[in-house]
């Protein structure tokens, strides 16, 4: 499958970060058109179109809008999802910080079509460029009078995974911890200050110009009938060609990593697939052929996730990988709920302690005990994601576990690409010696 | 209102029906099933979900466990908890094991031990052995994070309650989380005390053993203890505690939530002031004075004979001064012992009451659910009757227009002024408290004549008529109303001449005016638990006795009758014992026991008529004209012969300080922090300064016991 | 008077509720105090009102406040999945070698805080390294002395 052409339409031409660019391109002749559409025309076309968001959990975006209550005479909001911090994931960033004004563009729409005046951005903190540049094309497209009555804020984050989660999202922009709610109720309901809110990932509202532009019935044909359109694949790790990749979803993962990132280099041997960013169950080499759509990589056993290939070769100690992976969903656990909190901690505490070679077998299964009792249990999912890869790699990868409690050691003595990986630093220590 | 609709739901095979949206937790109460909760207290506000102890099989929902607490009842639901479904029993039995991981097994040495939700759950089924061998999470020993309340980390479960209260009940904003995940802990900033006025209630809500009582720590164990139910005499609002006692002594004071009044909270002043009881200068014989400052111990009817001798000796000039802290049965039996034993009509209430409210009576917790609510007069709502300032955040909080007419607002002792603009046609204001369903108006301050002037405001605003609308006036003692009411009819008078002083309680002994009749007075007998403050000018001491060791009524501001009881013996015979005693010596028959007949926890009593007219006060003319800062004296909620005999409390005291507007600081070229000189009359005191932005220009606050030096309402400030 | 809250005031406008300024404000706190000390929670406490301690637990929710005084500059190097399986390891290796420290500490003149940190998001451009928030892509350990020796430069 070739690569497609939708979200980065024309960045390769362009700088498209110009608001001239961008309207040279037929920019915000979409938003011009769906000016002149009823919120209930728009959100029709968003459910024709069958657009799934692109943050993770493939939610139908349509679906999500037609749940907000616009009768109530109660302000409604759209908050757009930008904190990507999902290890082995970085498309958000390209849509910022090549095609800005698409972005823009799809939140004016997505914003008429709930009837909302207030769009809020929530980019993570350590995008500093991206910001600049976002908050450049807003300021820009905003001058231009394009907004109407519309306000677009971009807000930054300050470095916490946790608020990828939609309503820790919510929390932390309303200037709190950034700790998720309970669900229901839900954010259509009761969302940023307690009023209906939409929340989507960058890439689904940068697809709605796209829609409006092609027609929902057009754009619906593109890709498979029940997850369609394009998404930006980033793909990382063991590749010779790593970077972002917008193609058509259902394009399989053999022609991801091999047409186009150009396989494993060094001769190595591809060893495991991360389809969906760390947060997910990895995949194996005889699995290549699934193509990259939400229902696919889910009955192969994994999820669609980020879109975010992270491809490791045969070098790497899945221990070790497992190890660095539970560590950070436990740097990242936000500390609200038990399970996450303290079952992330043992998570690594076991793990620290059969890599060194200290363990018994009885610890192999403590650990997977100590992984069913989080799974499920937590308060939103960023417990199960902390599970999935370990528990994952231990049934995939049974015997290198086993190696490290029989022998004593890391069966890759030393030579795992990945050995004296390091934790990150604790927060806040870093001082200043007296 | 209409009745709730009701749904049908099963829980564990038992189906019944509850309102639609009752929380699952007491459904399932309701049909006699208990969901084990940490995180869950719905007086914090809504569920979080943190803890996961409730996790119950739910259908319809997602395959997997469900938090109850955070679900409400909709018709077909069906729960299963641990009783019937492996699922939630795993969910629980994984959640209580991750709690424990990290939690010290120091439960014999824990206080909370035989109190401890946590301990219950884990005895009941928890993991025998545990799994963990790593080392647990370490933090610094228990730290004190005020005087009052030490906090232990390592047992800490991170179930968020405290901080809750904290940031959504009390407000005050100063218990928090710091970090992030499993280094998440609970702190105050920069380890500064937790200095608020209802940081004791975290005690009470930690379901461990983190947060305790430094006063209680290592006291007592629970299966030595009794709780006696009773009620808070140190203000008006009169919440219901019970006072926990060991061998005879009171240990400390916990709530005994009474949803009207108090639900569930209590005040530092009411929770940790119980220890005035044990203070140093208590007095527990009769005293006579001999010499200036000595005073020596009379044998009780030594004692008897010699007020009887003053009395007698008085011919009827005899004067009572009352505390408004008196059980309204003590009040009457010195009422009779005056009137008929003595022949005398004269008494000196400790402030002013009236009726002209009960027709616009309503429990506290209509504040919490009214729609707008004024406060006017000069004081703190919180130095007053602290649970109302709970009530009025909480009203806050769902969506009540809450306007405060004080001086941040207004020219001090102005309020007067406020009742007539509001009950004028023209008062936008006035217009909202009218239309509202349910508004309610209080009286925070001095100048209120005893709620007559809120009452007129009720009046005029249609209030009698409606009955979710209604006004409190704050009053200044805990039993004003009932300490007048037992008097009976007639007005105060005074006679020409005191012949006797008979000074009933504390507070009385420790008011000015009191102090300046007694200058008059042949003879003065005061019946006080503390010796010091009268060492200088009473001739008799007879002991006196505390709230916790009395039977009797208390009426609270609502105008609701509550019962005390005796919680511990006192150190000397009670106060009605022996004015019977007193009684009997001079004809009159006075019963020396009460058991008042109230429930446990007293309801309401009803609406008086409303008055057809009620004629308007007569305009008071300002007391304090001339001077050019009007002083605002406010009595401290952190005052009072009891707090000030708690080493424990002296931090919550306020600074010895004068709050200037900013306008007024800057004409007299004062700044925040110095030290200034407040005069009046010729008197002087020195403060220092504090700048309060809010602070309208003209007025100065002060606390009463910093300002006590100084004659007069109008103040200068120099430096 | 204060300029300070007065930033901050205008930034919570933009707001239908000013708490929403909490994060941006205490970014604009650090930045005038280098890192984050009481009087800062004070000020923006202030500014907002609200209590130093709940500017404090917001705070220290968030990886990118500094609780703690930092160095004049800031290297932070990615070390999850993505740039570990190409090297993570050896660049943080060098810059230890380089600065004489170790990841979480300051160089001794107070110059530089070295932080091996969490997924930065430019895993398809390993190893990622920020330098002042600044973004170097595939840095390898060869890059690392230049990158020292800028910095220093720099002061
Ligand atoms: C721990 C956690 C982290 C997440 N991080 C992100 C993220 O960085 N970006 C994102 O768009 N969605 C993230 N999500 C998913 C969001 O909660 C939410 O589903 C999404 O923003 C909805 O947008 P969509 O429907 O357009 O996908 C995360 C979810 C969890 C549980
Ligand atoms: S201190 Fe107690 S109340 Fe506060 S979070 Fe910890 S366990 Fe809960
Ligand atoms: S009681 Fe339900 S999650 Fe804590």
């Amino acid at each position: 499958m070739p690569a497609a052409d939708i979200l980065l339409k024309g960045a390769d031409e362009r700088d498209l970060t110009k608001l001239v660019e961008y309207r040279a391109i037929g920019g915000y002749s979409s938003w011009e058109k769906a000016r002149g559409m009823t919120p209930e025309q728009l959100i029709e076309d968003f459910m024709t179109s069958n657009l799934r968001g692109r943050g993770g959990a493939g939610f139908p975006m349509g679906r999500k809008a037609s749940l907000i209550d616009r009768a109530s005479g109660r302000p409604t909001y759209l908050v757009v999802n930008a904190d990507e911090s999902e290890p082995g994931a970085f498309k958000d960033r390209e849509v910022m910080a090549r095609v800005p004004h698409r972005l823009i563009e799809g939140c004016l729409i997505s914003a008429h079509a709930i009837e909302s005046r207030h769009v809020f951005i929530y980019i993570r903190g350590e995008y500093l460029a991206e910001f600049e540049i976002l908050a450049g094309a807003v300021e820009e497209a905003r001058a231009a009078g394009l907004f109407g009555e519309i306000d677009i804020v971009v807000h930054r984050g300050a470095g916490a995974y946790i608020c990828g989660e939609e309503t820790a999202l919510l929390d932390s922009l309303e200037g709190r911890r950034g700790q998720p709610r309970p669900r229901p109720p839900f954010p259509p309901v009761q969302g940023l200050y307690g009023m209906p809110t939409q929340i989507n990932n960058v890439s689904t509202i940068a697809s709605v110009p796209s829609i409006i532009e092609l027609g929902a019935a057009e754009w619906a044909k593109i890709g498979p009938e029940k997850s369609p359109g394009t998404a930006i694949f980033s793909i990382s790790g063991n590749v010779e060609r790593p970077g972002n990749y917008e193609l058509v979803l259902g394009t399989t993962m053999r022609e991801l990593i091999y047409d186009f990132a150009g396989g494993v280099p060094n001769g190595r041997q591809l060893k495991a697939i991360i389809p969906g960013g760390s947060s997910v169950p990895a995949l194996t080499p005889d699995q290549l052929d699934v193509p990259l759509d939400y229902d696919s990589v889910q009955a192969a056993g994994s999820f669609f996730g980020s879109a975010s290939l992270i491809v490791v070769d045969d070098r790497c100690c899945m221990v070790q990988l497992a190890l660095r992976a539970a560590k950070f969903y436990m740097h990242e656990s936000c500390g609200k709920c038990t399970p996450c909190r303290e079952g992330t901690r043992w998570q690594v505490q076991l793990l620290e302690k059969i890599e060194a070679g200290d363990a018994e077998l009885r610890d192999l299964e403590l650990l997977g005990s100590v992984g069913s009792g989080i799974l499920g249990k937590s308060l939103c999912a960023l417990g199960d994601f902390a599970v999935y890869p370990v528990q994952s790699y231990m049934q995939k990868w049974p015997d290198e576990f086993r190696a490290h409690v029989e022998r004593r050691a890391c069966p890759f003595g030393g030579n795992s690409s990945i050995e004296g990986i390091l934790a990150p630093s604790d927060q806040h220590t870093a001082t200043v010696p007296a | 209102m209409s009745s709730p609709e009701l749904v049908t739901i099963t829980i564990d095979g038992i189906q019944l029906q509850v309102p639609k949206g009752l929380g699952l937790v007491e459904a399932a109460a309701y049909a006699g099933i208990e969901i084990p909760v940490f995180c869950y207290e719905p007086r914090l506000g809504p569920p979080v979900g943190a803890c996961r102890m409730c996790l119950c099989e739910v259908a319809p929902g997602p395959p997997k466990p469900q938090a109850a607490c955070t679900l409400t009842a909709a018709d077909g639901m069906e729960v299963k908890t641990a009783a019937t479904s492996a699922m939630a029993a795993e969910a629980q039995n994984a959640t209580l094991e991750f709690i424990l991981v990290n939690h010290p097994l120091d439960c014999p040495v824990c206080d909370k031990g035989g109190e401890c939700p946590l301990q219950d759950l884990t005895f009941r089924w928890g993991p025998a052995n545990t799994r963990m061998e790593f080392p647990k999470r370490t933090f610094e020993k228990p730290i004190p994070i005020s005087p009052t309340i030490a906090l232990d980390r390592e047992r800490c479960i991170l179930c968020y309650r405290c901080t809750r209260f904290s940031e959504s009940v009390a407000e005050d904003g100063q218990l928090v989380a710091l970090n992030r995940g499993a280094q998440s802990m609970i702190a105050t900033f920069e380890d500064e005390a937790y200095r608020a006025p209802f940081s004791g209630n975290v005690i009470e809500l930690c379901p461990v053993g983190a947060l305790t009582s430094t006063q209680y720590r290592f006291e007592a164990r629970p299966w030595e203890i009794q709780d006696v139910p009773t009620v808070c005499g140190l203000c008006p609002v009169g919440c219901n505690v019970a006072a926990t006692t060991r061998e005879g002594k009171v240990k400390r004071i916990i709530s005994r939530n009474h949803p009207e009044v108090d639900q569930g909270w209590l005040c530092d002043k009411g929770r940790f002031a119980f220890s005035h009881l044990y203070a140093s200068d208590r007095v527990t014989d009769p005293l006579s004075k001999v010499g200036k400052r000595r005073f020596e111990e009379l044998e009780w009817e030594e004692a008897l004979d010699e007020v009887e001798r003053l009395a007698r000796a008085a011919q009827g000039r005899v004067l009572l001064a009352l505390s408004g802290t008196e059980t309204c049965e003590q009040a009457a039996g010195l009422a009779r012992l005056v009137r008929e034993g003595f022949g005398s009509e004269a008494v000196v209430f400790p402030e002013e009451t009236s009726a002209t409210l009960d027709p616009f009576r309503l429990p506290l917790s209509a504040i919490g659910h009214a729609q707008v609510v004024v406060v006017l007069g000069d004081d703190r709502v919180v130095d007053r009757a602290p649970i109302v300032d709970l009530w009025l955040r909480a009203a806050r909080r769902a969506g009540a227009e809450i306007v405060t007419l004080g001086p941040e607002e207004r020219p001090a002792g102005s309020a007067p002024e406020t009742v007539r603009e509001l009950a004028a046609e023209g008062s936008e204001l006035g217009k909202r408290l009218r239309d509202a369903e349910r508004a309610v108006v209080i009286w925070s301050g001095p100048g209120g004549r005893g709620g007559a002037l809120v009452a007129e405001l009720a009046h005029a605003l249609g209030f009698a008529g409606k009955p979710g609308s209604g006004a409190f006036y704050l009053p200044s003692t805990p039993n004003a109303r009932g300490v007048r009411e037992a008097w009976g009819e007639g007005e105060p008078r005074r006679p020409d001449r005191i012949g006797l002083l008979l000074v009933s309680g504390d507070e009385a002994a420790a008011d000015p005016r009191v102090r300046e009749l007694a200058g008059q007075a042949d003879a003065v007998v005061a019946i006080t638990m503390f010796a010091d403050p009268v060492r200088e000018w009473v001739d008799v001491v007879l002991p006196g006795t505390s709230y916790l060791e009395r039977e009797g009524t208390y009426v609270n501001l609502e105008g609701r009758p509550q019962r005390l009881r005796r919680s511990v013996i006192p150190p000397a015979p009670d106060e009605l014992a022996w004015i019977a005693k007193l009684g009997e010596r001079f004809g009159v028959e006075i019963d020396p026991w009460v058991s008042p007949p109230l429930e446990e926890h007293a309801p309401l009593p009803e609406r008086a008529a409303a008055p057809e007219r009620v004629a308007p006060t007569a305009p008071t003319p300002p007391t304090a004209k001339g001077g050019p800062l009007r002083l605002v004296r406010y009595r401290p909620l952190f005052s009072g012969p009891a707090v000030e005999r708690i080493p424990e409390l002296q931090f919550q005291r306020p600074e010895a300080e004068i709050e200037l507007s900013p306008q007024d600081a800057e004409i007299r070229g004062l700044t925040g922090g110095e030290t200034v000189t407040v005069s009046s009359n010729g008197s002087s005191v020195q403060l220092r300064a504090r700048v309060n932005r809010k602070l309208v220009a003209g007025a100065v606050r002060a606390a009463e016991e910093h300002v006590r030096g100084l004659a007069g309402g109008a103040v200068e400030v120099t430096r | 008077m204060s300029t300070f809250a007065e930033e901050v005031r205008e930034i919570a406008a933009r707001y239908p509720d000013s708490l929403s300024a909490m994060l941006p404000a205490l970014r604009l706190a650090q930045e005038r105090h280098g890192w984050l000390p009481p009087e800062a929670f004070r000020e923006v406490a202030d500014a907002l009102g609200l209590t130093p301690a709940y500017c404090q637990a917001v705070a220290s929710f968030y990886d990118m406040y500094h609780l703690a005084p930092v160095g004049r500059h800031m290297v932070e190097v990615c070390t999850n999945l993505s740039c570990a399986l190409v090297g993570a390891q050896r660049v943080v290796e060098a810059f230890e070698q380089e600065l004489g420290v170790r990841a979480g500490e300051t160089t001794e003149d107070g110059a530089i805080t070295f932080r091996a940190v969490e997924c930065l998001g430019g895993c398809g451009y390993a190893t990622v390294v920020s330098i002042d928030e600044r973004y170097r892509q595939n840095v390898g350990p060869d890059d690392v002395a230049a990158i020292v020796e800028e910095l220093r430069a720099r002061g």
